[in-house]
Order: C-alpha cells, then sequence, then structure tokens
C-alpha cells in the first residue's frame, strides 16, 4: 500500500561553525532534528528503511550560503509550524530562511 | 587560534554536538577527559559519556573533552606554538585541574603521552606542580605508573563523588592525592615502592593511609546506576555510529582468555522498564536511528525476548534500528534474529574463538557449533549476506590439527550457509586478572608458523575473507600488559625518539629496550608466583562471595 505524502520546501542557510560539516553531515544532521521535534516522518519503502529528504545544489565545504531541502511528511503540516519545531531542533549556524 | 579551514576534518575540533555542556569556570573544578585517539574513536566510547554526565552533574564542576588531534592540526599546534585545547571552551589543557585518560587500550599509551605533551602538560607525575592527570580503565596501571598521579581501579562512577567532594576540600595537590588514595579505589603510584626479590613483586606502602591491598570497585545498584540521557550526538559521524544502551554489565560465562569478565565483575543486569525508559529519552533527545544494546554477552540477559519485545513495540513506527552486538548461538537465535530483521537488517556475528571442539572446552567457551551448522536453514531464511566470526589463535595447548580444523571448519560452514563468511582471526594475549593470567605468551617465530599453516591449509575461496592481527602488534599489546614500572622508561624513550608513528613500528620498541637493558621475553614467560598488578585485589584468588561462577 502506497502511503501518501506531502512534500515542504525549504531553504537553509549555513553559516558560522557549521560550514564546516559536510553535506553528508547536514543529512543526518537534519534527520536527527526531525526525529527529535518528533514530526510525522515519511520513509523510504525499501529494505533499509530511511527519512527521505532530497536537495538541491550541495554547498562546498567551508563555504556559508543557502541551500534547497525538500523534506517528506505523512500528513500536512502548516508552514509556521514546521518552523518552530525544527528550528528549536537544529545546531546553531545552521538556519531556516524560508518554507512553502 | 588555529584556522580550522585549513585543517583535514574540523568537524572534530569544533565540539558544538546536541547536548553539549559548556560552562564558565568561574568558582568551578574545571576537568578534561579524554579517549587518547581521534574524535570519531573517543565518542564511540561509553564510558567517557557516563563520566562526562556525571561530572557535569555537580554544579560546581566543569568537564570538558579533548581527544587526539590528526597529524595536520598537530603540526600546526606545534608550529604555532598554540596548546592542544578542550572541544568546549577551548581552553589549553594545561589549565585545568584534573585531566583524565580511559587508557583501557594499552595500545593508545603513545597518544597518551602526545596529548599530555601537545597540552602543555609535563609528562612525569612527579614533574607537575598543581594539574593531576588520573586514569581509568587499565587493568595493569604499572608501566603508566611514573606519567599518571592516580589510577581508579574499577568502575569510577562509585568514586565520582568522592573524588569532587576531596578537589572541594583540599586545594593543594599533595592533599589531595593523600586524602584520594585513602579510599578505596583510589591508587596513587608514589605512594607505594614496588621492588622485585627473590620471591617476585613486594609492595610497600609509602602513605600510611593508603589503602593495601587495593580493592577493585563495582557499582552495587547497576539498575539504579547513572546512565547519560541527554545524549551527547555528534553532527559527524563517528565510528559506532548508534547509540548504545547498556543493559548488562559483567559476564556469568567464565572463558580463560577474557579479562572484561574478570574486571567488570559480577555479572549485573538492568531492568527491562529501567533500559525502555532510558531508551525513549535517549531517541527524544538525540534523534538517534540507531540504538545498541550492549553487553558482553546479551543471549544471557534474563528478559532478552521480553526487551526486544519491548523495544520492538515502542520504535517499529519510528524505523529506529535495534542491534544486538553479542548473541550466543542456541536455540533462540533465529527467534531473536527475526525480531530485529523486523526493523532493519543486520548482520551475523559469533565469537567462536576456536574451530575445534576439544579446544574450545579447554577455553571454556560454551558453544556448540553444531548448532550453527543445524541453524543453518534459520540462517538463510534471515536473508542475511554475511556471517562474521571470531576466532583465536596461539593458546598454550594448542595443537596443529586445532589449527588445520580451521579451515575445515569454514568451508563447511560455507557451503552449508552458502553465504560468504569474514572471520577476524586474533592472536591470544594472556591479560590480566583473566583465568589465564599466567599462562605464557606463544613467541613470534611459532606465531608466525601457525599463520602458515592456517592460511595455506584453506583451499582459497572466495566468499571466504580472513584478517589476522600482525604478530608484532599482539607481542608488543602483551608486553604493554604485562610489564611493570621499569617499562616507564622505555614508553618515554620510544614516545621522544619516534612520537606519532611509534605504536606500529616494532624496531623503535626493540631499539628502546635494549637500550633501557629490558628484555621483553621475561614479561611473556608462564608465571605463577605474582605479578605486576597483584596488589590489587583479584576476586579468583581471594573469593568474593558476589561471584556465582568461582
Amino acid at each position: 500500500m502506497q502511503i501518501e505524502r506531502f512534500p515542504v520546501r525549504l531553504i537553509v542557510e549555513k553559516s558560522g561553525d557549521m560550514v564546516y560539516f559536510s553535506q553528508l553531515d547536514l543529512v543526518s544532521i537534519l534527520t536527527r532534528a526531525l526525529r527529535r521535534a518528533n514530526l510525522p516522518l515519511y520513509y523510504t519503502q525499501g529494505f533499509n528503511p530511511h527519512v527521505k529528504m532530497s536537495f538541491g545544489r550541495a554547498l562546498k565545504l567551508g563555504v556559508s550560503g543557502q541551500e534547497e531541502v525538500t523534506l517528506y511528511f505523512t500528513q500536512k503540516i502548516a508552514a509556521q509550524e514546521l518552523h518552530n519545531k525544527l528550528s528549536s531542533q537544529i545546531p546553531q549556524g545552521l538556519r531556516i530562511i524560508q518554507i512553502n | 587560534m588555529i584556522d580550522l579551514s585549513l585543517i583535514q576534518k574540523p568537524q572534530r575540533y569544533i565540539g558544538n554536538e546536541i547536548n553539549v555542556v559548556k560552562k564558565s569556570h568561574q568558582g568551578k573544578i574545571p576537568i578534561c577527559i579524554s579517549y587518547p585517539d581521534l574524535y570519531e574513536i573517543g565518542m564511540s566510547n561509553l564510558g567517557l559519556r557516563i563520566i562526562y554526565g556525571m561530572f557535569n552533574a555537580f554544579d560546581d564542576v566543569a568537564c570538558e573533552r579533548v581527544f587526539l588531534p590528526g597529524d595536520d592540526l598537530a603540526v600546526s599546534l606545534q608550529n604555532s606554538s598554540t596548546k592542544l585545547f578542550s572541544l568546549e571552551t577551548k581552553t589549553a589543557l594545561d589549565r585545568f585541574e584534573a585531566v583524565g585518560f580511559n587508557l583501557s587500550c594499552e595500545l593508545n599509551c603513545i597518544n597518551f603521552l602526545k596529548i599530555l605533551k601537545l597540552g602543555g602538560i609535563p609528562l612525569k607525575a612527579k614533574e607537575r606542580a598543581e594539574l593531576i592527570v588520573f586514569a581509568g580503565g587499565i587493568a595493569n596501571p604499572e608501566p603508566l605508573a611514573e606519567f599518571v598521579d592516580f589510577f581508579y581501579i574499577g568502575e569510577f562512577e562509585e568514586g565520582i563523588g568522592q573524588f569532587v567532594e576531596v578537589f572541594r576540600k583540599h586545594k593543594d595537590k599533595k592533599a589531595r592525592l593523600e586524602a584520594l588514595s585513602e579510599i578505596d579505589g583510589f591508587y596513587v603510584p608514589q605512594f607505594y615502592n614496588i621492588t622485585i626479590g627473590s620471591c617476585g613483586y613486594k609492595f610497600d606502602k609509602l602513605h600510611k593511609y593508603a589503602q593495601f591491598p587495593l580493592k577493585r570497585v563495582y557499582v552495587k545498584d547497576f539498575d539504579k546506576s547513572y546512565y547519560p540521557l541527554n545524549w551527547l550526538t555528534p553532527h559527524t559521524q563517528i565510528i559506532h555510529d548508534r547509540a548504545p544502551i547498556e543493559i548488562a554489565r559483567g559476564c556469568p560465562n567464565s572463558c580463560v582468555f577474557c579479562q572484561a569478565r574478570s574486571v567488570y565483575k559480577p555479572y549485573r543486569e538492568k531492568k527491562v522498564s529501567t533500559i525502555y525508559e532510558i531508551a525513549k529519552n535517549i531517541y527524544k533527545n538525540s534523534g538517534y536511528e540507531n540504538l545498541s544494546l550492549l553487553s558482553l554477552s546479551a543471549s544471557d540477559y534474563s528478559n532478552i525476548e521480553e526487551l526486544l519485545d519491548t523495544l520492538i513495540a515502542e520504535f517499529k513506527d519510528k524505523r529506529v534500528g535495534l542491534s544486538l552486538p553479542s548473541l550466543r548461538i542456541d536455540d533462540s537465535l533465529g527467534n531473536l534474529y527475526r525480531k530485529l530483521l523486523f526493523l532493519k537488517k543486520t548482520s551475523l556475528t559469533v565469537a567462536l574463538e576456536a574451530a575445534s571442539d576439544s579446544l574450545r572446552a579447554k577455553l571454556g567457551k560454551k558453544i556448540d557449533a553444531d548448532k550453527l551448522f543445524e541453524a543453518a536453514k534459520i540462517i538463510k531464511s534471515l536473508n542475511l549476506r554475511t556471517i562474521k566470526l571470531y576466532l583465536m589463535i596461539g593458546f598454550p595447548e594448542e595443537t596443529d590439527s586445532d589449527l588445520l580444523s580451521i579451515a575445515a571448519f569454514l568451508e563447511k560452514l560455507h557451503s552449508n550457509t552458502g553465504l560468504s563468511i569474514n572471520v577476524s582471526i586474533n592472536i591470544f594475549v594472556p591479560k590480566p586478572f583473566s583465568l589465564w593470567e599466567g599462562a605464557w605468551m606463544c613467541p613470534e617465530e611459532i606465531l608466525d608458523k601457525k599463520i602458515k599453516l592456517v592460511l595455506s591449509s584453506l583451499r582459497r575461496r572466495r566468499n571466504i575473507n580472513i584478517s589476522i592481527s600482525q604478530t608484532a602488534k599482539s607481542i608488543l599489546e602483551a608486553i604493554l600488559s604485562r610489564a611493570d614500572r621499569n617499562f616507564s622508561s622505555v614508553i618515554m624513550k620510544v614516545f621522544e625518539t619516534s612520537g606519532y608513528s611509534a605504536i606500529e613500528n616494532w624496531q623503535i620498541w626493540q631499539a628502546a629496550m635494549d637500550e633501557c637493558g629490558i628484555n621483553y621475553r621475561n614479561y611473556l614467560k608462564s608465571e605463577n608466583k605474582n605479578f605486576p598488578w597483584s596488589f590489587i585485589e583479584n576476586p579468583k584468588i581471594s573469593g568474593c562471595k558476589n561471584d556465582k561462577d568461582n
């Protein structure tokens, strides 16, 4: 059975100490932040399920800037609610700029 | 300050993990603790996390961390005359009142000296006026006695309160060490004179009130003992990238080569309800996608099925993986693994130690290898890709036929299961406090012959991968774990001549031992009188009423 999924697009900014963390690190930082925030996460359906997310062009290591991330949920979630819950769980140097 | 953008893996040195504790040092006792290896390895150590959490629970203690810097950072620190600093507040190591090390791995001794040196701390205990260097996790402290002000013998959870109490009351180093030496578990080497006579080692106290013999301290109420719930969660990948939950400490089995069963006596368990609360809180505070149930032998946990059912019910929908790193092969194998697979893929690891039944019986390893073949059908149904096996060679009573049975066993296992097999063959090292602490260490020439025999007897199969530990490294490990105080001079010499790469380089160790006039073979002989570590009580000899298995 296919579970319905609701994508949300975010722009996040990497600056300060976070520029030393790689794209791979960013995936686990966001995964664990989403898990701590106890949000209705959509998981990949394969043999080894993990939190589904997709990224725009990755930032280079050591460079600050903005990056696009798409998160997937199993129900509709208000932009403000997501912003509040996620912002309190991501480390300093990572900031949510925009949600749509 | 160092420009981190020029350093490899700068994530190691930032100290901004989730749940990190940063306190001002004003009016507090600043303590720095370390596992003397790279960040990724050190952060995988549970003991360090327990101690970090317990120290920081005191309002008047600020506990921080430091790990071994990578080669590039070490060079930059030296070139810019910057001292190695703690992760939390970037304080130079020599500004702390105490610096503590987990020395459970003997081969980390050079790393330990390197951290002291880079941190601007004099290496020898007697050269330090104020700062106290302490260490724990080590079975035989003697080879490092010259560098460490005090060792804790046993489980430090019991001693942390006493440590803080003494540091509050006394401000002077000598007074602090005297006060500590009067408490069980605190071993201050400079208060003991050790001489070698015709009857072996002789121990004399130099401070009237120091404890002798030293008792090993263990956590009495393991179910209620402290566990770090505000799990320090790195933003970058570490070696064991999962949150371990300790379900039991100690081991009810009596394998003769095992050191852990002796130093973590007696066997204790946490209740299922306690483990459930710990797991729930750690997940809530860390968001870790993998939890691992830690113990020396998970199959011996009284309610293993109930525990797994409880945790699976909690974490199934959250897609959190659970792993059991230490299962035995027995009837419950199929059942338990099926439960685990329900969550996430897992691998099957079996610590068999010896391939021949007769040798395994001598080792006290209660494993029925036939069960593994009987379970072949179950194993096939588990959808595994590989089986991992642990074997050991170099035992005193081992015969050529014991060694030849390894190849036969592996080929049979492969043809029965159709799975590829990864075998890791370790060399037996007679470890202090294990049941065979007095056994002989197999000399390197014989070890090399044994390894050759094992490898040549195996018709090379595509799906059997063997890794064997290096003989020189195992000999060195044996020396470091069995040596006495005289060996400090060798460690010092090795550190001075070659620094970082030394631990891999057997020639450097040999040269240093020759120069110090030490014949290392004396440490490797079989021995039953007494040992450099005999001032520490060993329940095997003195009898311990909590010890069911002796």
